[in-house]
This record gives C-alpha cells, sequence and structure tokens, in this order.
C-alpha cells in the first residue's frame, strides 16, 4: 500500500496533455538527429546503420531487412486475385480506377477480370498497415542506435545481440510474450474490424449490385447513414423501420434474460446446498448438462421437441389441452410474436440457470455463518433471511457478473438463431420479431451478403454496447483500483 | 418443561423434515425437465421405426418414446455419404479433433502469455493494450468474419481450389488469433497470486521468464486446464464461424457441428435424417460432456475467476 | 532497443506472407491440371463417375476431373459473392444466367459443336433464356441439362385419383381427413407461380406477362410485365378463401413440408413440389401413398369474380409453373487454357446419353426434346418403378402449362430476387398489409382496390426493383 501512495502523485505528473506529448516527442527527435553519431545520423535514411556502426551486425540487418522488405512490397506492387498491394493498392483505395473487365478472346479463352474493389479496400489498408509499421521501425531503429550511442558515452559496450536476446528473457519479457497476440490481433481482429467499418460508407451490397449488374462498388460517404433515416433504398427500408423494434427487444431479452437467469440460479443453488439433502451431486450434474452440451444439439433438440408436429404438441393435444399444434417459437407466419418471446426467455433459462447456480453455489457456502446464527437468535424466518442476508451478500459479491452477463446476452447468437430464427417473420425485411441485434447482424451480412447494410448495423450495435460498458465499466471498482486487489 | 423443550425440537425437525421433501420434490421434477429434452435425443438417436411399406421414419414424430430400438442411425451415420463426401461423419470428426487439439494449444498458450504480462508485469502500453482489447471486444464477430475470410483467402488458406485443406490451418489461425485478446479470466486468476511471491523472486535474481516458469504456471494449473477445455470444446461448437471460414463449398473439411447443423439446415436432398443427426450429437456429446464432467472443478474456478473479479 | 524484436517479428512475418504470397506478375490462376466441377448435390457421386469413364476413355483429354456437390439453392449466391472460389464449371438454374453473366461471372460458350448440340436439342422455350451478352455482344452462357418444373404429389391413402386433378377434390378429401387441402416448399416466387401463372383450362390463356419482348443487352428495356389482369385477381380472391378455409391450402410448416405431408402427421394431404422433392416425398408418404399428377385446375367461385369484368364464374384454370432447367455454365475466372476441354466436358456431360443415365441414376428429369419417349421406355422396359416415371411424365406434361423464368437479359431475375414481390404476394394471400411493420404501402389487401394496389406494387417490383411513392388514382395502370 505504501508503494502505492508513493506512485500516484508521480503517475500524474506522467501524463502530459497531449500537444505537450507532441512537442516532447518532436524535441527529443531532433535532438537525436543533431546529439547522435554519424550512424545514428545515417539510420534516418538506411535502417541499421547506426547498429552496424556499433558492430550490432545481426541486429542492423534485421532493420535493414525490413526496410528492403517494405520497400520492395511498396514498389514492386506484388498483386494476390489481380489486386495489386504497395502504392498501387493506394491508389486503388480511392475505388475510381476500376474496370468493369470483361474483354474476351474467344480464341484464347482469356477473359478480363474486373476489378476486385473488396480486395482493393483490404489491400489498401493492409498497405497502410505496413507504412505504420515502417515508420514505428524506422523510430525504433533510430532509437536503439541513439541509445548504443548514448552507452558509448558512459562508458558502457553497446548490447551484443545475445544480451538483448537475454532481455527478452527478464526486462522486455513482455514484448516476447505479447509479440504473437499483437500480430495474431491486429491481423485477425483490428484489420478485419476496420475494413468492416469502411464499408459501411460504400455501395457494397450484394443485392443492390446484382439488381443493376456490376460487381463493382463505390464510396459514397454517409449516404447509408442518411438513408437510416430518410428509409430510402434497400439499406434504408431494413434499418430504418426495424433498427428501434429491433433494438428495444435486445434491450428487454437482455434484461429479462439476465435477471430471470441471475435469480433463478440463486435459488437453484440454495436449494441444491441446502443442508441434509442427499445426491448433490447428481442434482449438480443433471443441471449443468445444458453448459456441457453443445448449444447447437441442446436448443435444436429442444426446437424440434415443441415443433408442430413434435412430442410436446401432441402431449398437449392429447391431454385435450389444445385443439391446434402451438406455434411455440413463432417459426411459422401468423404464430403469436409474444409468446415466441417469453418462450425463448424460459427456454434461455433452461441453458442459463445452471450457470449462475455453479458460480453462485461458492459464494453462498462462504457466506460467513454467524451472520444465519445472528439472525436465527432473533427469529427471522427463511425467507427473511434470504432476503435480509442472502441476496445481498451475493448480489454484492456478483455485481461485476451482473454487468458482463447483461452484455453477453445482448449478443447471445446460439439462443435466437437456434431457437426461432429471428421469427415470426416480417415479410419484406430481414429482421423478424424476435430478432437481436446480433442475429440480424449474421442475416444481413452471413446470410444475405448485404455488407454495407450489416456494416451501419454493427457500427450502431458498437456505439450502444460500447456507451453501456464505458459507463458500467468506468465505474466498477475492478477498473478503479485494479492494484487494490493484489 | 422438559416435554415442550422436546415438543419444540420435534416440531422443529418436522419442519426441517417437510421443508427438505419439498425441496427434493422441487429438484426432482426440475430435473427431469432439465433432463426431457436430452432423453428425447438419444431416444431419437436409437430409434429404428419403419413404415408399414418399409420406409424409414427419420423425421421427427410426434410420439416421444420410439416403438422399435436399433443402432441403424449410428451405422448410417458413419457409413452414409453426405455433399458427396463419402463417409464424411468421420471424416468431420477427424477434422474437428485436429483442429481443437491444435487451437487448444495455441489458445492456451497465447491466453495465459498474456493474462501473465497483464497481471504481474508493469510496462509503458499496457493500460492501452487493455483499453484497446475491450473496444475490439465490443465489434460484434460476424462484422470480422467475412474480413477474415478475404484475408485468408488471399494467402491461399481457404478458398483454394487446389488445395482445400489449407482451410483447416486458416480455421485453426482464426480462432486462436483472438484467443489471446480474451485474457481477462485469466488475469482475474493471476491477479489473485500474491505480488510478494514474484518480488522475492526478483530479488533473488529470477529473471521475469523464470518466474513465469517456475513461480506462475505451477501455481496457475486450474486456469491452464479451464481455458484448454474452453478452447477445445470450442471447434465443436461453433456452426458459424466454421462454415464461413472453410466454406460452404468444402464439405470435404467441415467440422463436426457445421455437417450436422447442415443435416438439418441443409437443403439436403434426404430430409428424413433427424434421427442421424440425433445420433451425430450423441456420438459428439459424449466425450465433450464426459470431459467437462471430469474438469468441472476447473470450469467452476475459471467462471467464478471471471465473473467475481469482473 | 523497445520491442525491438516485437516488430521485427511482426513485420518479417507480414513481409513474407505478402511478398511470398503475391510471387510478383504470376498469372493468377494457373492451369493446374484439374477440371473442377460443382452439381447438385444429389448428383455429385454420378457425375463424378461418368466424368472418370471420359478421362479414362479420352487419354489425350489432359485434365483430371474433380466433382463436387453444391447446395442448389444457394450456390448462385455463393458464386456471385465469391467468383474466384467457384469451380471451373459450375451448375445453376437458368434464371441466375443473367445475373452471373453481368457481373461477369461466367464465361461465353463459343465451340461451335456445342453451340449445335445445345440449338438440337433443346426446346425453344429454353432456347431463349440461355444467352446474355457481354459488351453489347450476345453470348450463349448456359448448357441446358435437367429440366425442373412443379407438380403435385399427394397422399393416395386419402385423396382418390380424380379428387386429385382438381384443388376442389383436394378439399374435399381435405374435409374427410379433417386436415388442410395442399402445401407449397416455399414462399418465394418459383414455388408460388402455381397460382400466378394459372391458365384457363379452355384455351390456355393468361394475361400475365413477365418482361415480354425485354431488350437482351445490359440496362436495356425490360419489355412489358402485366399481372393486374382480372384473372390474376380472381385466382388471388379464390386462393386468399382456400387459405382462410380450415380445409383449403396451408404455407409449410418450419419443420417441413414433409413433415405436414407425412401420412402419421396428415397436416396437409397434397404438396406442389418438384422432381427434387421426391425422396422426401417418398419418405414421407411410403412407395405405394405417393401419388403424382398435374397441379390440379381450379374453378372460380362468384365471390372470385364480384366486380370483374374479364373472368366469370364456373371458370376452369390449371395451375402454371415456372418450367426451368439447370445449365453448366463456365466460371469467368476459370484458367484460359481450360477453355477449350471445358466445353467439350460440358458437351460431352449434356449429351442425351448422359442426360437419360442421369435420370436413372439421379432421377433428373432430362431437358432435351423427345426425352419423354425415353422416359416411357425405361418404363415399359420395367427400369424405373410407376412412380418414378410418373414424376418424369407428370413434370413434362406441367411443361405445357408453363413458362421457363423469365428474366431481364443482363441483370438478375428481379421477378424472383427481389423477395419483396413474393412478401408482397404472400401478404395478399394472408389477407395482412404490406410490409407488416414500418411505414405500410398496402394498409388492406383485403377489398378489391386493396387486392388491385397489391398487385400494382409486385408489377413495379418486378420492373423497377424498389416500391413506387404512390399507386396511381385508378388500377389496373401500367406500372
Amino acid at each position: 500500500m505504501a508503494s502505492k501512495v508513493n506512485k500516484a502523485p508521480k503517475k500524474k505528473e506522467n501524463r502530459l496533455r497531449f500537444p505537450e506529448r507532441i512537442g516532447k516527442a518532436f524535441s527529443s527527435f531532433v535532438k537525436r538527429f543533431v546529439d547522435g553519431s554519424l550512424g545514428t545520423k545515417l539510420s534516418h535514411f538506411i535502417f541499421g546503420a547506426g547498429n552496424f556502426y556499433h558492430k550490432q551486425y545481426i541486429k542492423g540487418l534485421l532493420f535493414l531487412l525490413i526496410q528492403v522488405g517494405i520497400l520492395a512490397l511498396m514498389i514492386l506492387c506484388p498483386s494476390i486475385n489481380n489486386t495489386p498491394y504497395g502504392w498501387k493498392a493506394l491508389r486503388n483505395l480511392s475505388l475510381k480506377n476500376v474496370s468493369e473487365g470483361g474483354e474476351f478472346d474467344m480464341n484464347t479463352g482469356t477473359m478480363l477480370p474486373p476489378s476486385d474493389c473488396k480486395l482493393m479496400i483490404l489491400f489498401g489498408f493492409v498497405t497502410i498497415a505496413m507504412i505504420i509499421i515502417y515508420f514505428l521501425v524506422w523510430n525504433l531503429n533510430i532509437a536503439s542506435s541513439y541509445k548504443a550511442d548514448m552507452d558509448r558515452k558512459v562508458g558502457k559496450k553497446p548490447s551484443t545481440f545475445r544480451e538483448d536476446l537475454q532481455d527478452l528473457l527478464d526486462g522486455k519479457f513482455h514484448a516476447l510474450m505479447l509479440t504473437p497476440t499483437c500480430i495474431a490481433a491486429t491481423v485477425f481482429t483490428i484489420l478485419p474490424t476496420v475494413f468492416m467499418i469502411a464499408l459501411a460508407f460504400t455501395t457494397y451490397n450484394q443485392h443492390d449490385m446484382n439488381d443493376i449488374g456490376t460487381n463493382l462498388f463505390h464510396w459514397n460517404g454517409l449516404q447509408n447513414f442518411r438513408a437510416v433515416f430518410t428509409g430510402e433504398g434497400s439499406l434504408g427500408v431494413e434499418i430504418h423501420h426495424r433498427f428501434l423494434p429491433v433494438l428495444g427487444w435486445t434491450f428487454i431479452w437482455a434484461i429479462f434474460a439476465t435477471l430471470t437467469c441471475y435469480f433463478g440460479g440463486i435459488i437453484l443453488a440454495l436449494l441444491i446446498n441446502k443442508k441434509g439433502l442427499k445426491a448433490k451431486k447428481l442434482f449438480r450434474t443433471i443441471f449443468i448438462l445444458t453448459i456441457a452440451v453443445p448449444q447447437f444439439i441442446s436448443l435444436l433438440a429442444v426446437r424440434n421437441l415443441l415443433g408442430q408436429y413434435g412430442p410436446f404438441n401432441s402431449l398437449l393435444m392429447d391431454l385435450g389441452l389444445t385443439t391446434a399444434p402451438i406455434g411455440f417459437l413463432g417459426l411459422n407466419p401468423g404464430d403469436s410474436e409474444s409468446l415466441a418471446k417469453v418462450m425463448v426467455i424460459i427456454i434461455n433459462m433452461w441453458v442459463g440457470v445452471p450457470y449462475t447456480m455453479l458460480m453462485t453455489s461458492g459464494i453462498l457456502m462462504n457466506i460467513p455463518s454467524d451472520l444465519y446464527e445472528a439472525a436465527r437468535v432473533d427469529g427471522a424466518s427463511t425467507v427473511k433471511m434470504f432476503f435480509k442476508i442472502t441476496l445481498p451478500y451475493v448480489i454484492f459479491i456478483t455485481t461485476p457478473y451482473l454487468i458482463s452477463s447483461f452484455i453477453g446476452n445482448m449478443n447471445s447468437f446460439n439462443s435466437i438463431f437456434l431457437l426461432t430464427g429471428g421469427g415470426p417473420a416480417y415479410p419484406g425485411y430481414q429482421a423478424g420479431g424476435t430478432d437481436l441485434l446480433v442475429t440480424w447482424l449474421y442475416k444481413v451480412t452471413i446470410d444475405q451478403h448485404l455488407y454495407n447494410t450489416g456494416a451501419v448495423i454493427g457500427i450502431m450495435t458498437f456505439l450502444i454496447t460500447a456507451t453501456i460498458t464505458l459507463i458500467t465499466y468506468r465505474r466498477s471498482k475492478a477498473y478503479n483500483e485494479e492494484d487494490t486487489f493484489q | 418443561m422438559s416435554t415442550t423443550k422436546t415438543k419444540k425440537v420435534s416440531s422443529q425437525s418436522r419442519n426441517r423434515r417437510v421443508s427438505l421433501g419439498v425441496t427434493y420434490a422441487i429438484l426432482i421434477v426440475l430435473g427431469i425437465i432439465w433432463l426431457i429434452p436430452f432423453v428425447w435425443i438419444l431416444l431419437c438417436a436409437f430409434r429404428c421405426d419403419y413404415q408399414p411399406d418399409g420406409t424409414f421414419i427419420g423425421r421427427v414424430t410426434s410420439y416421444f418414446i420410439p416403438k422399435n430400438f436399433g443402432f441403424k442411425n449410428f451405422t448410417d451415420l458413419f457409413s452414409a455419404t453426405y455433399y458427396g463426401v463419402a463417409k464424411a461423419f468421420p471424416r468431420w470428426m477427424l477434422n474437428t479433433l485436429i483442429i481443437a487439439v491444435v487451437d487448444c494449444v495455441i489458445s492456451t498458450f497465447l491466453v495465459l502469455s498474456v493474462a501473465y504480462c497483464m497481471s504481474k508485469l508493469r510496462f509503458k502500453l499496457r493500460k492501452p493494450f487493455m483499453n484497446l482489447s475491450m473496444i475490439i471486444g465490443l465489434f460484434p464477430s460476424f462484422m470480422s468474419m467475412i474480413a477474415i475470410y478475404f484475408l485468408l483467402k488471399s494467402v491461399g488458406l481457404t478458398g483454394n481450389p487446389a488445395h482445400p485443406e489449407y482451410s483447416v490451418i486458416g480455421l485453426i489461425l482464426a480462432y486462436s488469433a483472438g484467443a489471446g485478446l480474451g485474457f481477462q479470466i485469466a488475469k482475474g486468476f493471476f491477479d489473485v497470486i500474491p505480488n510478494a511471491l514474484v518480488e522475492s523472486a526478483k530479488l533473488d535474481g529470477c529473471t521475469n521468464f523464470q518466474i513465469f516458469r517456475r513461480i506462475i504456471l505451477p501455481l496457475a494449473k486450474p486456469i491452464i486446464i479451464y481455458q484448454a477445455l474452453m478452447s477445445f470444446t470450442g471447434p465443436w461448437m461453433d456452426f458459424i464461424f466454421a462454415k464461413v471460414i472453410i466454406g460452404a463449398d468444402n464439405p470435404s473439411y467441415w467440422t463436426v457441428s457445421v455437417g450436422l447443423y447442415s443435416l438439418l439446415f441443409g437443403t439436403h436432398p434426404d430430409t428424413n435424417l433427424f434421427t442421424q443427426f440425433a445420433a451425430g450429437c450423441v456420438i459428439v456429446a459424449i466425450p465433450i460432456v464426459t470431459l467437462f464432467m471430469f474438469l468441472q472443478k476447473y470450469y467452476v474456478e475459471g467462471v467464478t475467476a471471471g465473473a467475481v473479479k469482473g | 532497443m523497445k520491442k525491438v524484436l516485437c516488430m521485427i517479428l511482426a513485420v518479417a512475418m507480414l513481409a513474407t506472407l505478402l511478398v511470398g504470397c503475391g510471387g510478383g506478375s504470376t498469372p493468377s490462376v494457373p492451369d493446374d491440371g484439374i477440371i473442377r466441377v460443382w452439381v447438385g448435390e444429389e448428383s455429385a457421386e454420378f457425375y463424378q463417375k461418368i466424368c472418370n469413364e471420359y478421362v479414362a476413355a479420352h487419354p489425350d483429354f489432359g485434365y483430371t476431373i474433380e466433382v463436387k456437390g453444391m447446395d442448389t439453392g444457394s450456390v448462385a449466391g455463393t458464386i456471385s459473392n465469391d467468383p474466384t472460389a467457384a469451380a471451373d464449371i459450375y451448375t445453376v438454374a437458368h434464371d441466375n444466367i443473367g445475373k452471373l453473366a453481368s457481373t461477369q461471372c461466367a464465361k461465353p460458350i463459343t465451340d461451335e459443336g456445342l453451340i449445335d448440340q445445345v440449338l438440337a436439342d433443346n426446346p425453344e422455350s429454353f432456347q431463349s433464356v440461355i444467352y446474355s451478352t457481354l459488351n453489347d455482344k450476345t453470348y450463349l452462357y448456359g448448357v441446358p441439362y435437367i429440366s425442373q418444373a412443379l407438380f403435385l404429389y399427394y397422399n393416395k391413402s386419402a385423396v382418390t385419383e380424380e379428387e386429385a386433378q382438381s384443388f376442389e377434390g383436394l378439399q374435399a378429401a381435405a374435409q374427410r381427413a379433417g386436415c388442410k387441402a395442399f402445401t407449397v416448399t416455399g414462399d418465394d416466387g418459383f414455388n408460388m407461380s402455381f397460382a400466378l401463372l394459372a391458365r384457363k383450362v379452355s384455351d390456355h390463356s393468361t394475361t400475365v406477362k413477365i418482361y415480354e419482348g425485354a431488350e437482351a443487352k445490359s440496362g436495356g428495356s425490360k419489355g412489358v410485365s402485366n399481372c393486374q389482369g382480372d384473372d390474376t385477381v380472381a385466382i388471388i380472391r379464390w386462393l386468399q378463401a382456400f387459405a382462410a378455409d380450415p380445409n383449403g391450402f396451408k404455407w409449410a410448416s418450419s419443420d417441413g413440408w414433409d413433415a405436414d405431408l407425412d401420412k402419421d402427421n396428415q397436416g396437409v394431404l397434397a404438396v406442389i413440389g418438384g422432381a427434387w422433392h421426391y425422396n422426401t416425398a417418398k419418405a414421407a408418404l411410403g412407395e405405394t401413398n405417393l401419388g403424382i399428377t398435374l397441379i390440379p385446375t381450379l374453378t372460380l367461385t362468384d365471390a372470385s369474380v364480384a366486380g370483374l369484368t374479364g373472368v366469370s364464374a364456373g371458370d376452369v384454370y390449371r395451375g402454371g409453373t415456372f418450367a426451368d432447367c439447370k445449365c453448366f455454365m463456365i466460371n469467368a475466372n476459370s484458367a484460359p487454357g481450360k477453355y477449350l476441354k471445358e466445353q467439350e466436358l460440358i458437351k460431352y456431360l449434356s449429351s442425351k446419353d448422359v442426360q437419360n443415365a442421369s435420370y436413372l441414376e439421379c432421377l433428373n428429369v432430362p431437358s432435351y426434346v423427345g426425352a419423354s419417349d425415353f422416359i416411357k421406355q425405361c418404363y415399359t422396359d420395367g427400369k424405373v418403378s410407376e412412380s418414378q416415371f410418373n414424376l418424369a411424365a407428370m413434370q413434362v406434361a406441367m411443361a405445357e402449362w408453363g413458362i421457363p423464368q423469365p428474366f431481364i437479359t443482363g441483370t438478375l431475375n428481379t421477378y424472383y430476387y427481389s423477395k419483396n414481390a413474393p412478401a408482397v404476394f404472400r401478404a395478399m394471400i394472408d389477407q395482412t398489409a404490406y410490409p407488416t411493420t414500418g411505414d405500410q404501402i398496402l394498409t388492406e389487401t383485403t377489398s378489391l382496390d386493396g387486392i388491385r394496389q397489391g398487385l400494382y406494387l409486385v408489377e413495379y417490383l418486378w420492373m423497377h426493383g424498389v416500391t413506387p411513392d404512390s399507386f396511381p388514382a385508378s388500377l389496373p395502370a401500367q406500372a
């Protein structure tokens, strides 16, 4: 704790305003160039020159390789599927110099393919990423050389390659450990996300493009977002009319799914952990089956069980409770939307309650027993003890879980997709009555290839979840007092 | 005096017995409700009913308990050709096993390394990294899916007619690449390990690598098992991402969940396949459930670490 | 030295990945000695066998052939989403030709031998829908090899052969059985053609026109469409009444139309489907109960003709169908070196002999003229069962009540792919508003005016792909 007190004011000192930081970075940059050795100066133009100057050959070579590699890529513009990287990719980002293709030579069978706009954008972004990396490495290579200069000045030998490697296991251990994830996240998460965000500003929509017989698309600025408000075009019609209903239902769903599973789970945990109850393990095993079995199995089983000609409807009819099969899940036209909504919330309990049960079991056992003893002496009933002791205690500990499970439920794809498929359908729209934002997004992008529509929905979804998360996360103890836990 | 006391005690114990009885009753009823769908799938898998003219009934029927039992669904499932792929089901199982094992190793390693760095090391880009990973996590994953497909395709790791098997590598990459960003649960676990342990090891001259290997990893067994369990079972459960990455046109390299899902919802010419689907479900579910039950303890530790810490 | 190695690794990996795989100016589609073929999933094994035999018999062919089965319903979408990943030769229903040709997913067919074979073998109706344009030149794009049309499957144990000839007969049987009369396998434009394309039995006439006289070039005139004739209005009204009837028409349930048809469930007694539904229908009803016949006739009632001049009560119409063909096409992204051999292969695969063999093995109904003789011969020779014969015979017979799905050359089959038109159609049959939420264009579809507006809307969607801002003051009017 003491160290923390010392740390706090220091931290504030370090926190510079943005312009100050820029200024500082610039002055240190100039300083390096002026003060640095010949090698450092040369490093500004040839990567690794400084390292060669300090006889750090391997490191120098690595820097040089990167420079040559990226420059070669930029100049030679290798192409994949007729779409180039390098400076041509930057030019292509405008989506202006595109060809319809189609020049056909019946004798050789050659046919000029049309430009691939999506690859043009994708490769453009990859090239931009390479340029950013180029300048990061450029800065690193100067810094590395300058550090060797400084070491020399104070009479230390510049670090050898072996020492650098060893440092990776200690001082720079985080660099070694985070590298794979940084690369993977850049390639497989950040780049694709940026790409999809960009599509929100294009006309990339397989339906519209087929309609006018082209596979080219272009940038259209903010028109897609304007269409959301005016309801024009296929994108506008879909989002303008369906966004608010879907958003509303997503919230209702998330609230109910979270609360039902949460309290259901606590009650179930109390029942199972009741003193004197035998076969606790057996009951637990039965309930967590729904966690262990893949959801596409368990939820599809329920869907078929409740189907029009499935066993459940036939049981109801045999018992005389109903004369015609009931469409529980809104899969058929004319089925009740409200019933489908109630059903998915109930069935979701089947999947979600055991999860809370598992989690709260441990917490329940840790409630100090003297709390109960004292209450019992005061003559409190079991119910009263539940509401006065158990519940507040559990809620206090699991608040972060409640928040994360709310966000989780907003994105709970399987429960909706496998049970109702978003139905009952609204003729003329992709989004049905029980579609969540996330299942709607699936239908629009993966199923129908209406990418700009999907991107707009995705961005709007992001803005909403981000707002909620920011509000709750910033306030949570976990964020503000991270260090006190240790 | 004594009589009233015994009366009180006996009434108390009677109360307790009644309430215990009620608890049993509730739990048994709930237990039955919980089991019905699984029992039904199991019954369907072993159903072997025929129509009077000898046509096999593979559809969902209105009766719960089959009239005849047999292994026909299983033998058919293992020998049938689906989507032009001979003996498709065993292939799908093998694909999934390979993908799950490799993904399990890579993902677990990535998660642990990131979680350790975030929890026990302090460096300049730590907070930005954590914030970025949180922001990225808020974008719905369907948004990036299609871009990942085109990226992988541009380097030949999927949609590559000459080497359809490369799609498996592409899928493994796609699965495990994102794993590192899901470090929060493991970080929550590491956070509980006292910093004093790390500090004292440092005083003894241990490098960060040695601390990680000798001190943290042995203590992290529960979270390692939890992460391994999660990443191993992931590919058996995912039926969307796998289909997008491997491709609808590449059924030989589908995972088993994509295959089973397609049996029910594809336009397979013979939709009389529900019982075969059920048989496939049983075969997939048994190993996963067994694994899960064995490692239950670690699973609970994992979810609790993640949930309570937040 | 901050995170030097982190960066080095990152860039080295990326750079080698990109430079290594880019490979400078090498052609993007290498000719690897394999011709890949996508066919319908049900016949993949058969075509692989046929292709292997062909390669074995022609040592100079020089290519091996890989056949893959694809989901017929979604294959066109898969191709247009990512044409470079599609096979060298693929097969789609003919109405996708316009879309795939105009987005340059397909290569024209120029081999004269093949063109001659196509012209000699195929009926005129097919010949008119397999061409498209490229740079204002008209080329043959698709080679038909399977014909497809709708007909009726019915439950013989509950419907007599005579009852199955008319919807009213089906209704009577359904009354006896206490269920609905018939269903369809989907609510898209193709499946709903039974109502839209219904023709008067006496003279085979209908006022429905879809893109008649459209110009065969991209961006050209879309020709003339009409679906607002009095006969169409009357049939919609008839179907509305039939759908509202407890023993009438029913949309397929989510359990699958075959669950509806299943003789244990008895949700419906009949289903309008195609040859590709044969196995499923057989599994639902059992071979002995499986009846196959033409789409039944309907008789206009007084209520359905009230206020209309062009029709009168008692007029008999037969349900119509789109009579389509499935075609081989060549992928535009296929290596140029394969072009000649691809055409040679298609010529063989679409030959009468192979079409016949595919009927015998996979029940694919041949598309060539005169196939019915062969089918009859197979039956007399005992090579096919009665229901297998009926299936082919009825489909061929339905062709005279149908037209191939029209599409505007150069763009997609708006009729089918503009999903909004089928949705309007469905709203009319259910007598609901359209769309069911949001800004409603059609507030009701029960009255004569409502139906007329709905039909105007459908026609407008065919012609323009979007919904109109307002309706003309008096209907019918050209959309």
